[in-house]
């Protein structure tokens, strides 16, 4: 018989009482455990997300973005003021084209150069010229709206006669000159097949195609097109994951800037933050130097961010609820020993009576509280397994219905804006359901651990409390 | 050697203050054979449980072998229950959930002895209180109360204590084996130098040790010297 014996033998002394103990015990672990997945889930979660996007800015000209609105343009200059701002890591700065099929644009001079609108006229910032390559969307509903609202806007510009191409519209196809091997919201592009463009500041006549374009004009790597009647050869294929996305081909910057005549002019700048904390700040910073007369700068991934902000209050929920059902097993613990003290006053008492110490004593009431709190862990253990995955869906759903009210917000802009956000939007509904909870051993273990020791804590009080109790007690009844 | 000097213990009870022990002093030699005899009430559980530090005298002290329990702090007293004394207490006390031999081996567990060493003692300590074999692995609760006190004497003998305090020790028990656990007591003051302070109501009992008290109005008399060496003699 040794302490660790005793401990156990008392443990079911009472066999009943034991049972229910362990139920209690069992409720409040397993939804400590439970929260504690789901804390870990999320968490991840919004660290992958932090990691990814959450920290990209896109400056555009003051009262312009995309092919749309007006304003003076930006310039190589002014990437390097925003490079200078405090907690900017990089700055990628993009010329955007907007490429015509040559078969659509016979009426105007094949092969030359159309100024639609020049700063300070109609839609700024974009360029059109011809192109050997077919859009691999169709214009549908959407794009036939779309041409028409454009047709009116440039009308409105230097007026350079596609107006009439209405017949035979196709949706223009996206050329974006980059600074670097990322997309216009900063991403580092997936290059399914080929390589990259070495380097992304000088000119050079290699693209990079989207699947979609690719595939549509049955073009490889090695193939060749043409941009403004000058060839270009496919170096790599991208997979940008959408169908608007891979309906777009990017060139070094300075190709793109040569191609539209406009040399050190850029359409927009995606900023990257070092940290989602210093997101708000830099913004702040970027925009007063820049001038706002001059520039906007907007948070591109506006959206991800509130499904970041709403999965890190389902985070903190969850911690709270973790450390509450933690400190309640710990009152649980707390008060049984207390009560299985007071019980058995007059069996302490002969311990001490015969010569126990006060820490055999102690060490008997915390081990026996330690085979309560390991029964309850088992059982514990096994209603998280079933429970944490529902129990973190059920948090997550209860708060992306807030989050997603938020996230229309910023979706209601202009061609662009209305396609970024839609697309966004659908990224941050798909992560929230993709925090998946899965009870991983390890973290069940961290769970348990924390549960034991919160245990030992409260299994103290009571232990110490024998220490109190007189031997000479046991002679008189009390 | 035990030395007692003029200890007192008083109750209060609402605004009465009795003393059971009031200015006991006397001496044992190692090695002694005592009796205390005295009416129900009149304190003899009291004095016993001051000489077993299982209580602190309101006034006076109690030296053993030369140390103070009174100048001991709690842990050193702790220590003195557990390796100098065997204390049989009148109610027994022993833990009801737990076997006859498991409460025979507790004594021993806290003074360190080895798992195998002291199976062994508990066997034969409850072998010579007479306890059926078949019921050493018997819980306390399902023992009679003979039986019970045999086995709360087997576990004060666990240590080899140099002081065994016995109150009652044969209450429950048939003549004969009384006689035994007398005869048992005695053997261990003689061949093993036990100093033995038991506590009765049984003249038979009480005629057969070295020395006899009688606790009075919280005095204590000794009533005749060294019977067995005048009976011998
Ligand atoms: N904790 C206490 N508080 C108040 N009075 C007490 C307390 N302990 C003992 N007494 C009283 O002290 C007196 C002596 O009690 P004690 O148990 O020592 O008697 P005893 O001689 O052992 O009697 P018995 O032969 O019946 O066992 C009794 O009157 C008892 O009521
Ligand atoms: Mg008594």
């Amino acid at each position: 018989m040794s302490v660790l014996a005793r401990s156990v033998g008392n443990a079911f002394r009472n066999k009943i009482r034991t049972s229910a103990v362990v139920a209690v015990l069992a409720v409040a672990i397993g939804l400590a455990l439970s929260m504690l997945v789901a804390n870990q889930a999320v968490g991840s979660k919004v660290q992958e997300l932090n990691a990814s996007v959450g920290t990209v800015l896109t400056v555009n000209p003051a009262g312009g973005q995309g092919f749309e609105g007006g304003g003076e343009p930006l310039t190589t200059a002014e990437s390097a003021t925003a490079a200078a701002v405090p907690n900017v890591v990089s700055v990628v700065g993009t010329k955007a084209l907007r490429l015509e099929n040559e078969s659509a644009t016979s009426t105007s001079s094949t092969g030359t150069t159309s100024q639609q609108g020049g700063p300070g006229g109609g839609p700024g910032g974009g360029t059109s010229v011809t192109t050997s390559l077919k859009a691999a969307i169709d214009a549908g509903t959407l794009g036939n709206r779309n041409n028409t609202n454009s047709n009116s806007g440039a009308a409105g510009g230097s007026g350079t006669g596609n107006s009439g191409a209405a017949p035979t519209f196709s949706l223009p196809i996206t050329a974006t000159g980059i600074g670097a091997e990322v997309d216009t919201s900063g991403k580092a592009l997936n290059i399914t097949s080929g390589t990259g463009l070495g380097d992304y500041t000088a000119a050079s006549t290699k693209a990079l195609l989207g699947t979609t374009l690719a595939d549509k004009n049955g073009l490889k790597v090695g193939s060749t097109f043409t941009i403004a009647g000058k060839t270009f050869t496919v170096a790599g294929i991208f997979d940008a994951g959408t169908t608007f996305g891979n309906n777009a081909v990017y060139t070094t910057l300075a190709e793109a800037q040569a191609l539209a005549s406009t040399p050190g002019e850029l359409s927009s700048m995606v900023v990257t933050v070092n940290s989602m904390d210093n997101v708000d700040a830099a913004k702040t910073a970027l925009q007063s130097a820049l001038g706002s007369d001059k520039a906007d700068v907007t948070q591109g991934q506006r959206n991800l961010e509130t499904a970041v902000s709403s999965l890190d209050s389902v985070k903190n929920i969850s911690l709270v609820a973790f450390i509450a059902a933690l400190g309640t097993a710990g009152l649980i613990i707390l008060l049984i020993m207390v009560m299985l003290v007071r019980e058995r006053r007059r069996e302490i008492g002969v311990l001490k009576a015969i010569g126990a110490r006060n820490r055999t004593i102690g060490l008997q009431f915390v081990l026996e509280a330690l085979v309560l709190v390991a029964l309850g862990s088992v059982v514990g253990a096994a209603i998280a397994a079933f429970a944490s995955g529902s129990i973190a869906s059920a948090l997550i759903s209860s708060n992306s219905t807030t989050s997603a009210s938020n996230q229309r917000g910023p979706g209601g802009g202009g061609f662009g804006g209305g396609f970024g956000g839609g697309g966004a939007f659908g990224g941050a509904s798909q992560l929230l359901t993709s925090v998946t909870a899965s009870a991983s051993p390890s973290t069940i273990a961290i769970g348990v651990a924390a549960v034991f020791a919160v245990a030992v804590v409260g299994a103290l009080v009571p232990a110490l409390l024998t220490a109190r109790i007189r031997p000479i007690e046991v002679l008189r009844g009390e | 050697m035990i030395e007692v000097k003029d200890l007192v213990r008083q109750f209060k009870t609402g605004d009465r203050t009795i003393k059971p022990v009031n200015g006991v002093s006397f001496e044992l030699e190692k090695g002694t054979l005592a009796s205390i005899v005295g009416k129900s009430g009149s304190g003899k559980s009291t004095l016993l449980s001051l000489l077993g530090a299982l209580d602190k005298p309101t006034s006076g002290d109690v030296v053993v072998d030369g140390v103070s329990l009174a100048g001991l702090p709690d842990g050193k007293l702790t220590e003195y229950r557990r390796r100098d004394i065997g204390f049989v207490f009148q109610q027994f006390n022993l833990i009801p959930n737990l076997s006859a031999i498991d409460n025979v081996m507790l004594p021993m567990e806290f003074a360190g002895m080895r798992k195998g060493a002291r199976l062994e003692r508990a066997r034969t300590l409850l072998e010579q209180v007479q306890l059926d074999p078949e019921k050493h692995s018997r819980r306390i609760n399902r023992l009679s109360g003979g039986e019970q006190q045999r086995v709360a004497i087997a576990r004060a003998l666990g240590n080899e204590p140099k002081l065994i305090l016995a109150d009652e020790p044969t209450g429950n028990l048939d003549e004969q084996t009384g006689d035994h656990i007398i005869e048992l007591l005695s053997s261990l003051s003689r061949d093993h130098n036990t100093t033995i302070l038991v506590v009765t109501h049984d003249r038979t009992l009480a005629q057969k040790t070295d020395r006899r008290f009688r606790l009075q109005q919280g005095q204590l008399t000794e009533e005749a010297v060294r019977p067995r060496v005048v009976a011998g003699a």
